[in-house]
């Protein structure tokens, strides 16, 4: 059985639920959709016991209704498991990783700015990636935003 | 009065070492590009440098203390060009001295490291601050050893004015050879002196900008920076005249050659240097100048004292 | 002696590119740090959404000057991946070959920029001159010294001649004698080791704990290559070694870099010798399925991530980029603690930081701009040249080409 194989395995063991989502693209590289309620546990095994401790990068998607969040997990021989979580776009909360995984911290700055999703449990710290004079309730990477919605004075500042 | 006149502008004062320090700047820019494989600039840029910042605006900073902003680099120019006058350059009779001056010009030539220290600190800028703490810190640590290597020569002639000392090894030609050691910390020594790598801590432009002259401009910076050229040539015929006082009786014309081949040698040796070593850190150069340097002017000292010793009977 | 806050950028001699560091010190002694990015944003993952995948390729490209071969073949492998393309074998080895020209004029680069944030500016002037060797060699190539335009969706732009396989050979054994002789400086020189060893410490925990990558993690003895661990484009049928060092400061990091040189000329000889034949591309669709794949590639600087989510139509729904000073930079203030205010350019630049790599491209808001083409732009370059100062760009290529034909 090949260490993509075993890792699928073990973690429809371990939890059932996911079980369906496990989608291995190809050699080195597991896809896992992972209920919102479950996430941090999942996180967490992974991680911990099935040896996936380092966090490559988190990636914000907009999917029109929710807001998918990639969480994207290394072995250190080159394995890769991605776990999807997703978060309802009234209300989009996570909580912060970064007691777990403390390089987590830049990526969740990026959430926060460019999608507005709100991570709760970060330390005290500047944001990123946009200007502290960025207008509030701008996130440019959701999908309905456009360039026109800032008003002239960002706009006359890149002319 | 017009020959004092004279001397102190034109010759060999003011306008000399103007043209020195721009020549030597040059040399030492040029014999440093062919060392690191690059073409180097032209004949004229150290004088198109100084009228190109000449011409710029003269930035004071409002928090600055306008009035000390404005004298320091006046100060500094003064001091090198005035002990300059008491350097013997060929022969054995500088323009003016008495029993004593080799103190004086030491002194003198702490001057402009004293201005670039108060130059920094009255910019009340960051950078300029730490540059400043640096240069003085730096000062403590070389000024010691550069005391003791100077006076060991002057010890062995028995006399306290650089006219004196040069009579005395002109009266016995081998005798410099002996102060070899005292030239080689003479030389590490200037270094930390004309703030060049591996001791350009206090204006280590990646770490602090520009350090003490980091809110400089214009007029005020040509000046400061006319000022460490000209104390390359002082400082460098100081050593020459100290440390190299060999073939002195051969007339002006030769004399003149002499010394601007002994003057030559000295800043290539520093270029040298400069070019071969990674700048230090502070607290590495002070060790290193209490650990090394002061010993070997230690050393130098004792050697002469034995030598007086020796040589007299 | 009282605390001190001394900036450090966005604009500082010692940074390339945009960035700030607080740094309070007490008198030389650096308390505490802290850092802000972003200056260099430039919307890029959003402008990639807007275009199709040919053109984001070029756009990802241009994320930064070093690494651009590494983004773009992060960026072409998920495309790849995602439309199941089979890449000839030939066009892997090309890339492969690419990419470690690319680590080899950065390593070299680097260790010019260190020289310098050290105050050794001989050592810039010497790397940097015998850097132009490869980067005549990938100009050679590509046609381009920087952005090289070999990669596209399926393969790779130009096929390359057995003359230019043995240019590339002869050029190999240059640069093999030049390292030689930068290892031994880095080796022996008292100056150039009393600057950088002991300098900007990270433990290997610490170093796994914020995830140093690249030659910073490995400098720290964390043996992670992207190349040996998750292999892409012909890495899986090369033979090298990972190099790491124990030493865990900014020393360890500069003799991996090093090492990893000489390593990199044994990669290319090795590609160059068994390159197989065979065409360089495959034809890839211009509406690419809908998927997801994530692409890493070690770059000089480490490891760099791409995500792609295509949605079936010619754009891409979602493109994400990691570059590795993305994930080196939480690990520089850690590095910071206990040290000098005078050590802190080289520990920044011992990461080989690329902060327009970290904040990604630009994007004009309104307001209008003259768009000149590459062609006007270079036939303005030439007639503003030949006005001013009398250089004809015809005769100095000559030159160039005799001169490489002599050696």
């Amino acid at each position: 059985m090949t260490r993509e194989e075993n890792v699928q395995k073990q973690l429809a063991g371990r939890f059932p639920e996911v079980s369906a989502t496990i989608r291995i693209a190809r050699e080195r590289r597991i896809f896992v959709d992972v209920p919102e309620k479950r996430f941090i546990e999942v996180l967490d095994y992974v991680r911990e016991e099935l040896g996936f401790p380092i966090l490559c990068l988190i990636i914000g998607l907009d999917e029109g209704e929710r807001f998918g969040i990639i969480y994207v997990l290394s072995s250190s021989d080159g394995n890769i498991v991605t776990l999807k979580r997703h978060v309802p776009r009234e209300s989009p909360v996570i909580q912060s990783v970064y007691d777990r995984l403390p390089n987590s911290e830049i990526y969740e700055r990026e959430l926060a700015d460019l999608f507005g999703i709100t991570v709760t449990g970060l330390p005290e710290g500047p944001r990123y990636p946009l200007p502290d004079d960025w207008p509030a309730g701008q996130y440019p990477l959701r999908k309905d935003w456009k360039p026109e919605m800032l008003g002239s004075k960002e706009a006359a500042i890149n002319e | 009065m017009a020959q004092s006149l004279f001397n102190i502008i034109v010759f060999p004062g003011f306008l000399f070492l103007c043209l020195a320090g721009v020549c030597a700047e040059y040399f030492d820019r040029i014999f440093h590009a062919r060392m690191q494989n690059r073409k180097g600039p032209p004949w004229f840029q150290p004088v198109a440098d100084f009228i190109k910042l000449s011409a710029k605006e003269d930035i004071i900073p409002e928090e600055a203390d306008s009035f000390m902003f404005r004298a320091m680099p006046v100060v500094a120019v003064a001091a090198t060009v005035t002990s300059f006058l008491y350097i013997p350059l060929w022969g054995s009779q500088a323009l003016f001295s008495f029993e004593g001056d080799v103190i004086v010009v030491l002194y003198l030539l702490t001057i402009p490291t004293m201005t670039f220290f108060l130059a920094g600190w009255y910019s009340t800028s960051l950078y300029a601050s730490v540059g400043a703490v640096r240069t003085i810190t730096q000062l403590f640590a070389y000024e010691v050893p550069l005391f003791m290597a100077v006076l060991a020569p002057a010890l062995l002639a028995d006399s306290w004015s650089l006219s004196g000392i040069a009579a005395y090894y002109r009266a016995h030609p081998l005798y410099w050879v002996f102060n070899l050691p005292g030239l080689a910390v003479s030389l590490v020594i200037l270094l930390g002196k004309l703030e060049k790598v591996p001791f350009d801590i206090p204006e280590a432009e990646t770490e602090i900008v520009g350090g003490v002259f980091t809110e400089y401009a214009g007029r005020y910076l040509a000046f400061f920076r006319m000022t460490i050229d000209i104390e390359m040539v002082v400082a460098s015929s100081l050593v020459a005249a100290v440390f190299l006082p060999f073939g002195l009786g051969f007339g002006s014309v030769v004399g003149f050659i002499l010394y601007l081949l002994k003057v030559t040698a000295v800043i290539a040796a520093i270029c040298l240097l400069r070019t071969i070593f990674a700048r230090l850190r502070i607290d590495q150069m002070v060790d290193f100048c209490w650990k090394y340097i002061a010993p070997a002017a230690l050393l130098q000292l004792l050697v002469n004292i034995v030598l007086k010793g020796v040589l007299s009977q | 002696m009282s605390r001190v806050t001394i900036p450090l950028g966005p604009q500082h001699p010692a940074l390339k590119e945009p960035a700030n560091f607080s740094i309070t010190v007490a008198g030389e002694k650096i308390l505490s740090t802290s850092s802000r990015l972003g200056y260099n944003h430039r919307g890029m993952e959003k402008a990639c959404e807007e275009r199709t995948y040919i053109q984001d390729m070029y756009l990802l490209e241009r994320i930064c000057g070093i690494c651009s071969h590494s983004h773009s073949t992060a960026f072409v492998q998920t495309v790849e991946e995602i439309a199941g393309l089979d890449v000839p074998r030939r066009a892997l080895y090309i890339r492969t070959l690419i990419g470690e020209l690319e680590r080899i004029h950065s390593h070299l680069l680097w260790l010019g920029v260190a020289g310098h944030e050290i105050g050794f500016d001989t050592l810039l002037m010497y790397s940097w001159r015998d850097r132009e060797v490869v980067m005549d060699l990938l100009a050679l190539l590509c046609g381009n010294r920087v952005n090289y335009g070999i990669n596209t969706i399926g393969g790779v732009r130009r096929d390359i001649t057995a003359e230019q396989i043995a240019g590339a050979l002869r050029d190999m054994d240059i640069l093999e004698e030049r390292t030689r002789y930068y290892i031994d400086i880095a080796t022996s020189e008292p100056s150039f080791i009393a600057r950088l060893a002991g300098v900007g410490y990270i433990s290997r925990e610490d170093a796994v704990r914020l995830q140093a990558v690249g030659p910073t993690g490995r400098g720290s003895n964390v043996a992670i290559d992207i190349r040996a661990t998750d292999p892409y484009a012909a890495y899986g049928e090369v033979d090298f070694k990972v190099i790491t060092d124990s030493h865990c400061d900014v020393y360890g990091r500069a003799v991996v870099r090093l090492l990893e040189l000489m390593e990199s000329y044994r990669i290319v000889r090795q590609v160059l010798k068994e390159m197989p034949d065979g065409p360089v591309t495959v034809k890839a669709p211009r509406k690419i399925p809908a998927g997801e794949a994530v692409s890493r590639v070690e770059a000089p600087r480490g490891e760099d991530v791409h995500y792609v989510k295509g949605n079936g139509s010619d754009k891409p729904e979602r493109v994400r980029v990691r570059a590795s000073t993305m994930a080196n930079i939480q690990a520089v203030n850690k590095m910071m603690e206990n040290n000098n205010l005078a050590d802190v350019p080289i520990i920044i630049a011992a990461i080989d930081p690329c902060f327009s790599c970290t904040d990604r491209c630009v994007r004009v808001i309104g307001g209008k701009r003259e768009d000149l083409g590459w062609r006007d732009l270079r036939r303005h370059g030439i007639s503003w040249y030949r006005k001013h100062w009398g250089i004809d760009f015809g005769e100095l290529n000559r030159k160039l080409h005799s001169l490489r034909g002599e050696r």
